[in-house]
């Protein structure tokens, strides 16, 4: 009996595989380019913060309205994954990859895989480690946007040591430090912070793997051993409600005026920051411009399938800029946060 | 010689009942009898794999593609690997967790002896900086034996992961879970500790070979090592008495020492195989993504212990096989 059972078990998974099989109803005809149709795979990490999920539902949209046939691919976070879901779609005459990588390195054999197979592939958002094999990287100049929030951060900061003669204590969360994004930001932030070297006690430093859970933890221990951290700037916007998480309950989730206000800042500039920001809990945020990036991916793919350029070799970068209390009227609907929260 | 001949007779009378049983049994089956002998069938896996696989040719052309099936099978060898030494744990009635970590640190400690060059940038601040590796890379960089020192360097720190959890599970009965949940958590932290969670890169090209290279454009290395150790597995336990004593231990571990069986060393065994096999098995994953990466076999636990599963080995023991269908 219970052999049977496993057995109906057994064949219930392979029933559901073969199911899982058929092709999906792509969406095609109907669009309003005339070209022959082209198959192009997304493969994406995960969807995790509203950065990437905003991504993933420009990119998709837009190919699909202009008829492309899209092959998703969604690896989790797992790096040998990302090389298996793109070897298959290798194997299945795809003209193109977008790529949102695992990490930098994982880019760089991504790459490798797509330029033996003569497809070309644009780097999304996350640059490769190395300049090794040929791809179309489109990023944020995160360094300089880093520095640019930073900078405000620290003019706030420098205000409220001369009121309180107190030198503060910085603290960074730090991404993944596979990902180039990730120190790029760490090194944005440093070179803010050394222009005013002298307000500040030594940098805190958060290990967070891009990762709620693993932030969290490193947050609230170094929040319990250095209790004076007045200054957080987070490697990433998604990361807020974590911060909030931690010195919520320590009474230092307050608005700007407040005397136990934390200078606080953060980059890529979603819906959840620019809340806080107009609610006056955050004092700026480095924004990625996520429609420039999108459409110059999208543009940059189609462009090279339709040329029949296999391996073009090209960074593109968007400059990036800083939504700051200062600068709140003036720039408030350029952060692509508030304007997808508009549309919505 | 009376005797001889009355056993020749049995023998013979035997053999001769066997084959009229046989008949008998042969004009009895219905087709009702044949489909449920193909369902209880220890190959049931393998004939639904064939029957999922000819069904969906017809929908998906492209699956029977050359290019396809290489790269179907080419995720899939590594896989086999670690699961055939799964498949060893399995049959104690055991679990080997561990395997997820020994596939990420022996991934960190064999690449980094063989990589070429380290950014001083991202490396410094590691434990392995300046006694170990520097810029110029690690012990063994530009070395012609680099790849098979470090390849073996791996199977020996897997094998010494894998008896170290056999000796806890056989010599203090500690429940194999825990032993090697602990092991697990250790090793998947030391290996992020020992590289401050970076990969490494800058690996021979001869070892990217390991994971992507054809011997004469058709066979992969990944495939010979995989069938290699498939086949050392299955002749250990189809053909040698040490696959008995695991049969037995597993389905019966106090009869087993009653009978003689040293089922203390049976279980180091099992535990040490499928440490082995994890390290092999991290040796293709890391020459497949050209990396060392702390982090590889992480979300690997449910493929290996499933592929174990429905390739037909029991989780309570004393029963399974190693075939090439656990791939599926």
């Amino acid at each position: 009996m219970k052999k049977l059972l496993s057995v109906m078990l057994a064949t219930a998974i392979m029933m559901t595989m073969l199911i899982g099989c058929a092709d999906e109803k792509q969406s095609s005809g109907g669009g309003e380019s005339d070209s022959k149709e082209l198959t192009i795979a997304f493969s994406f990490e995960d969807l995790e913060t509203e950065f990437w999920v905003a991504a993933h539902e420009i990119i998709t949209d837009t190919l699909k309205k202009e008829g492309y046939k899209v092959i998703e691919l969604n690896c989790q976070g797992d790096a040998n994954k990302q090389l298996e879901q793109v070897n298959d779609a290798l194997t299945q005459e795809i003209d193109g990859i977008i790529m949102i990588p695992v990490d930098g390195d994982t880019a760089v054999t991504v790459t490798a895989a797509a330029n033996e197979s003569d497809v070309p592939i644009v780097v999304f958002n996350r640059p490769p480690t190395s300049d090794e094999g040929n791809n179309i990287t489109v990023v944020c100049d995160n360094a300089t946007t880093a520095e640019a929030t930073v900078d405000y951060m620290v003019e706030q900061a420098k205000a409220k040591y001369e009121k309180t003669s107190k030198k503060l204590t910085p603290c960074i969360l730090v991404g993944d430090l596979g990902d180039p994004n990730a120190i790029e930001r760490k090194n944005g932030f440093y070179a803010a912070i050394e222009k005013e070297a002298g307000i500040f006690n030594d940098v805190i430093e958060v290990p967070t793997e891009w990762d709620a859970a693993t932030a969290l933890a490193n947050l609230q221990s170094a929040v319990q051993a250095n209790p004076d951290i007045d200054f957080i700037f987070s490697s990433s916007d998604f990361l807020f409600p974590t911060i909030q998480s931690v010195v919520e309950p320590l009474g230092k989730w307050q608005k700007i005026g407040d005397e136990n206000h934390i200078i606080l800042g953060g980059l890529d500039g979603d819906a959840t920051a620019g809340k806080l920001i107009d609610e006056g809990y955050v004092d700026g945020t480095g924004v990625q411009d996520l429609f420039f990036e999108t459409e110059e991916a999208l543009k940059a793919i189609v462009e090279a399938a339709q040329n029949g350029e296999t391996d073009p070799d090209e960074v593109i970068k968007d400059p990036g800029f800083a939504l700051t209390q200062g600068n709140l009227e003036e720039k408030r609907m350029d952060m692509w946060g508030n304007a997808v929260g508009a549309e919505q | 010689m009376k005797i001889t001949s009355l056993a020749f007779k049995r023998i013979q009378g035997g053999y001769n009942m066997g084959v009229f049983r046989t008949k008998t049994q042969k004009k009895k089956k219905s087709v009702r009898q044949i489909l449920q002998g193909a369902f209880l069938s220890e190959y049931f896996i393998l004939y639904l794999t064939i029957v999922c696989f000819v069904c969906v040719i017809p929908f998906v052309p492209k699956i029977i593609t050359r290019s396809n099936l290489l790269n179907v099978m080419s995720n899939l060898w590594p896989l086999l690997v670690v699961a055939v030494g799964q498949t060893f744990v399995l049959l104690l009635g055991g679990i080997d967790l561990s395997q997820v970590s020994i596939i990420g640190v022996t991934s960190v400690l064999g690449t980094v002896l063989m990589s070429n060059s380290f950014n001083e940038d991202i490396f410094a601040s590691t434990p392995l900086w300046g006694w170990l590796i520097g810029p110029e890379g690690g012990p063994m960089a530009d070395s012609a034996a680099a790849i098979p020192v470090c390849i073996l360097a791996m199977l020996l720190i897997g094998t010494l992961i894998g008896i170290f959890n056999g000796f806890f599970v056989a010599q203090y009965k500690m429940p194999p879970f825990m032993v090697t949940l602990v092991t697990q958590m250790f090793y998947l932290n030391f290996a992020i500790f020992l590289t401050q969670s970076r990969n490494v890169m800058g690996l021979p090209d001869g070892f990217k070979q390991l994971g992507k290279g054809y011997i004469g454009g058709i066979i992969p290395y990944a495939a010979i090592l995989a069938l290699l150790i498939t086949m050392i597995g299955y002749f250990i336990l189809d053909r040698l008495v040490l696959g008995k004593w695991i049969y037995a231990t597993g389905a019966n571990e106090t009869a087993s020492l009653v009978s003689g069986v040293p089922t203390k060393k049976v279980t180091v065994f099992c535990y040490a195989f499928s440490g082995f096999c994890a390290a092999a098995g991290s040796a293709i994953y890391s020459a497949r993504l050209n990396m060392g990466r702390p982090t590889l076999g992480e979300d690997l636990t449910m493929d290996i212990v499933g592929a174990a599963v429905l390739g037909g080995t029991s989780l309570l023991g004393g029963k399974g096989k190693v075939c090439l269908w656990n791939l599926p």
